[in-house]
């Protein structure tokens, strides 16, 4: 008993770390906030880091009227949408393949869908547009979904792959000896026990095609009805000089809505997660 | 619920198994030849779609053409909204789909190039127009430049900007000569009862009286790498007139006695604090808000700045001979300007739907841009003879800049106008090394003659 | 059991989506880089052969060590940046007497959601010349002002700083989930045997956890030395490229200089080393898998 003083102390000192680190997570929100009132002269000379005073929400005004913000929401969350749930589909169904069932080649099918990972987006963007053009994809929102989902399979896989790996053999085992079909099991069974990973994945792939820029300048840059929320940064930038304030309220509304759906998923993140351990239980 | 998931699962499959077979031919055929087949690919829509696109025309029906150019600030927002307000007068029959510009460094028009989606108008840079030269992704304009009586308007000393190396018209320039100004802010000065500097030492002296008194001497932006290559050319330009221009064409060699000197003199500027010391992080916004806001007492940029910097500070700015080694390079050197004017502006996609009317499109933009930038932007140094007066005075600086160009002798070039891609990259990355301080003067030659081998 | 988890049918079913989605949108670009990176193609025009010229010329690029150079601190820098407060910022959360734990979970995770621009955007607001940072230092009395992100040498350890700062809530978020689906029971069991909290942990958690653990190493390190974005944004690659990375090499010979070719060899030599560091890792590791494979054994034999 007479270590506990000792530790409480060190605790309250960790404690307080944490929380400190915690503030320093959330300070960019607040500054992103501050910073969309702001003129470029507040933002780099007289007011960089302060509350933004007279509030300059003409740059709210300005991105509203510069650009079709609800379509470009639309097609933002559409494609979001279409991404994660295809990746999320095809990552579920490679991984389980990949590391429990029995098969040959399995893990050299692995490891090159783990290629994926590596390769940068600005290296492979000209054949991938031309594939896209190939498909007759040129034009549609799916012109965009292809080729995310092409860029985060390889990472979910190798998420699923690992929390697969961590489950006890057996349970195929008893699902077979009931007379389930492997579909059955792996539908039942199995996919409940990695919802913890489909939730985070979801998070991070929705993130993802949220924010993509680059891909989506060149393939729906010049189709206004399919344009996303990250290319609205556009409207803001000069040969030379740059409307910071506005491009900050163009981040806002980007962000926030972001922000927002993770809220409220962050929620079910943890009543899956119990679920999860219910059924585990 | 099992039975649903199990049939869209087969669905998948067999979307699936087609796209593999689709994409193994695919692969087959792209190695080998990529670039031709999509060549002849567009070319195939595009001739079905001109027959389409032909009879709508001439019906006078809705034409769309999509222009690739920036559009955010005053300068580039202003004349992009005067000249399609024309255009509704003169082609009502014309909507023009505007595709705003990205600060990418060409990787947005290069990659849609190389897929055969250029738009029907674009803003072609110098590198740009020699890229697209060779893979004749750029119309050649002479035909229209001469109907439309383009090059009537186009003033004498601008007609090199028009022409590229090879003598054909590619692009319509809007922006005539340009030149890198060395703005002040003479309240500052004369608050420190300092004079305009004539020489180095001149200079060395303002740098320590503004250092002490926590003012930056001068705020460059050195993310970007033409300013630093503009900071070394004013420099390089006292010794030599050719400047970074003599360098980029071979007609100098970075070794010679005057880059060496010009070298050796921007370091020890640099070591005696004349940027500030994160000037490689700073980026256009940033310098310029130090200099207008008076943290700054010097600032080099383009003379398009003229108009913005009179707006903030009104009459405490204006803009000096560059300072040089003693007063008679600094007289002499009067004559010779850094910057220059470049072969960039409007140019056309040869294979878009209505190619021709894009052409005459574009050059009736170009000619609005130009009534754009004299008349609400007050700046006379555009690429055509428009005829048309600013809708107020022109800025002192400007007038000073008019009576100032007969005399000068010689212009370089900014780095857009470069034509050696290489020696752009290294000047503009070399450069930037030395305004950091940390690459030392040695080091920056050193490195130019390797890159230019 | 065998032929049940060997269902052919089942397995090709399983694996056909991804793998062609992956082969016709990556794989296919992929070979093409490969393959384009020995020619001289601009981008736009036919490509000529040119054999291993890039790759010679590459090797004699001083950038090209820079290059690599930089995406080795930076690898390291994030790799134990993210693993450190990933692991501790998980076991924490994950104990159900810590206040406030659901706040603290999405507060960490905040800085994943925004995008690169903004985070970086508030970095470069912080640690420029007269940056918060520098500015704090002054207000201490401190004239430990640093030009952060200027610095010929140490600006990578910024950059990579901000990076590590940004995409640790994403292992913290995986290390939570791994550690949500281990069974409450050998918790419990550790504690009946007079294991503290932190203990316990060490014994359970982070050996259960070696596969998350791989994995995040992986991303961590190739992370790294596909670099590009941070200091595409920060630094410009700055001052005079030392800040440059493959990836950045790559951009730049293709886009600023038309020299798609080179470019693309840059490009593949970064996938080869990637590759190579997942062989090494998936080496490393393969020796524990069965290790832990045994113990798992043992454990079920025991209860």
């Amino acid at each position: 008993m007479h270590k506990e003083g000792k530790k409480t102390a060190l605790h309250h000192i960790f404690v307080i770390f944490c929380w400190i680190y915690a503030a320093f997570s959330l300070y960019p929100l607040i500054w992103m906030l501050f910073y969309s009132f702001k003129t470029n002269q507040e933002i780099f000379v007289t007011n960089p880091f302060g509350f933004p005073w007279p509030l300059h929400y003409e740059n709210y005004i300005t991105a509203w009227t510069k650009y079709d913000v609800p379509l470009y929401f639309l097609n933002s969350l559409l494609v979001s949408i279409g991404t994660v749930t295809i990746t999320i589909i095809c990552a579920l169904l490679f991984s389980y393949a990949t590391s429990r069932m029995v098969w040959k080649m399995k893990t050299f099918t692995r490891l090159f869908l783990g290629l994926g990972m590596f390769i940068p987006v600005q290296a492979i963007m000209i054949p991938v547009v031309k594939v896209v053009q190939k498909f007759g994809l040129m034009g549609t929102r799916w012109s965009l979904i292809f080729p995310y989902i092409a860029i985060n399979l390889a990472f979910a896989c190798m998420v699923y792959y690992g929390f697969f790996k961590g489950i006890p053999m057996e349970l195929e085992e008893a699902a077979c000896m009931d007379g389930a079909t492997i579909y059955q099991t792996f539908f039942m069974i199995i996919e409940p026990l990695v919802r913890p990973a489909t939730v985070t994945l979801v998070i991070y792939i929705f993130l993802n095609a949220w924010n993509e820029f680059i891909l989506a300048n060149v393939v729906v840059g010049s189709i206004p009805a399919l344009k996303t929320l990250p290319l609205g940064v556009l409207f803001f930038q000069g040969e030379f000089t740059t409307d910071w304030g506005g491009m900050g309220a163009t981040m806002v509304i980007a962000s926030f809505p972001a922000i927002i759906v993770y809220s409220i998923f962050s929620e079910q993140v943890e009543s899956a997660m119990t679920i999860g351990g219910a059924v585990k239980g | 619920m099992k039975k649903r998931l199990l049939s869209s699962l087969v669905c998948l499959t067999v979307a699936a198994t087609s796209l593999i077979g689709c994409g193994n031919a695919a692969a087959t055929t792209t190695d080998t030849a990529v670039s031709t087949e999509t060549k002849t690919e567009a070319a195939d829509t595009t001739a079905t779609e001109t027959k389409a696109e032909d009879t709508t025309a001439t019906s006078g029906e809705k034409v769309t053409l999509s222009i690739y150019t920036q559009y955010a600030d005053d300068d580039t927002k202003v004349p992009y909204d005067y000249a399609v307000e024309q255009l509704k007068e003169a082609y009502p029959n014309v909507e023009l789909n505007l595709i705003v510009q990205a600060q990418d460094d060409g990787q947005t028009l290069k990659t849609l190039a190389a897929t055969g989606q250029l738009p029907d108008i674009y803003q072609a840079s110098t590198d740009l127009i020699n890229t697209f030269r060779e893979s004749n992704q750029i119309m050649v304009l002479n035909d229209v430049a001469e109907s439309t009586g383009f090059l009537d308007k186009l003033y004498d000393a601008n007609k090199d900007l028009a022409y590229a190396e090879d003598g054909n018209i590619y692009a319509f320039p809007f922006s005539g000569q340009e030149y890198v100004l060395w703005y002040y802010n003479k309240a500052l000065f004369a608050e420190n009862n300092l004079e305009v500097p004539q020489t180095y030492d001149d200079l060395l002296n303002c740098i320590e009286v503004f250092k002490s008194k926590g003012i930056t001497p001068l705020a460059l932006f050195g993310q970007e790498g033409w300013n630093t290559a503009a900071a070394f050319d004013v420099v390089a330009t006292r010794y030599t007139a050719g400047g970074i221009k003599a360098l980029d064409e071979g007609t100098a060699k970075i070794t010679d006695e005057a880059y060496v000197n010009a070298a050796k003199k921007l370091e020890e500027l640099v070591a005696a604090g004349l940027f500030q010391e994160d000037a490689t992080t700073t980026n256009y916004d940033q310098a310029s808000e130090k200099f207008l806001s008076g943290e700054a007492a010097m600032f080099i940029n383009g003379q398009w700045y003229i108009e913005d910097a009179t707006k903030a500070l009104g009459d405490n700015v204006d803009w000096m001979f560059y300072p040089a080694q003693d007063a008679a390079a600094y007289t002499a050197g009067k004559a010779a300007f850094s910057g220059g004017g470049s072969a960039s502006g409007f140019a056309v996609n040869p294979d878009s739907a209505n190619a021709e009317l894009a052409a005459e499109v574009a050059e009736f933009i170009t000619e609005k841009y130009c009534e754009a930038k004299v008349m609400y932007r007050h700046n006379p140094l555009v690429a055509l003879n428009t005829g048309k007066e600013p809708d107020s005075e022109y800025p002192a600086m400007m007038k000073k800049l008019s009576d100032t160009l007969p005399s000068v002798t010689s212009t370089t070039k900014f780095t857009w106008g470069l034509t050696n891609s290489t020696f752009n990259d290294g000047i503009q990355s070399e450069s930037q090394g030395l305004v950091s301080g940390q690459f030392t003067a040695d080091e920056f030659i050193a490195d130019m003659e390797d890159i230019m081998e | 059991m065998k032929k049940y988890m060997g269902n052919k049918l089942a397995i090709l079913l399983f694996i056909l989506p991804a793998l062609a989605i992956f082969i016709t949108f990556d794989f296919i670009p992929i070979i093409q880089v490969f393959a384009y990176s020995f020619t001289d193609w601009n981008g736009l025009t036919m490509p000529n052969f040119t054999g291993l010229k890039n790759y010679l010329d590459l090797f004699t690029d001083r950038v090209f060590f820079t290059s690599n150079r930089n995406q080795l601190i930076f690898a390291i820098v994030i790799t134990v940046y993210q693993m450190l407060f990933a692991t501790v910022f998980a076991i924490t959360i994950s104990d159900k007497k810590m206040n406030g734990r659901k706040f603290l979970r999405v507060a960490y995770f905040i800085p994943v959601i925004l995008s690169v621009t903004v985070v970086c955007q508030l970095w470069s607001a912080i640690l420029s010349g007269e940056g918060l940072l520098n500015k704090l230092f002054e207000v201490a009395g401190s004239d430990f002002k640093q030009n952060w992100l200027g610095d010929r040498y140490k600006a990578i350890y910024v950059i990579a700083f901000v990076n590590a700062w940004q995409w640790m809530g994403y292992q913290f978020a995986l290390i939570v989930a791994g550690i949500k689906s281990i069974p409450a029971d050998y918790y419990e069991a550790a504690r009946i045997d007079g294991c503290s909290n932190v203990k316990a942990h060490m014994k359970i958690t982070i050996p259960l956890l070696a596969e998350t653990y791989k994995f995040c190493l992986i991303i961590s390190l190739t992370g790294g030395i596909k670099a590009f974005t941070e200091m595409n944004i920060l630094t410009g690659g700055g001052p005079n490229k030392s800040t440059f990375t493959l990836t950045y090499m790559m951009y730049n010979a293709a886009f600023k200089k038309s020299d798609y070719g080179y470019g693309l060899a840059a490009a593949s030599v970064m996938v080869i080393e990637c590759m190579l560091v997942m062989l090494v890792i998936n080496f490393i590791f393969r020796d524990k898998d069965q290790k832990k494979e045994e113990e798992k054994a043992r454990r079920k034999r025991n209860a």
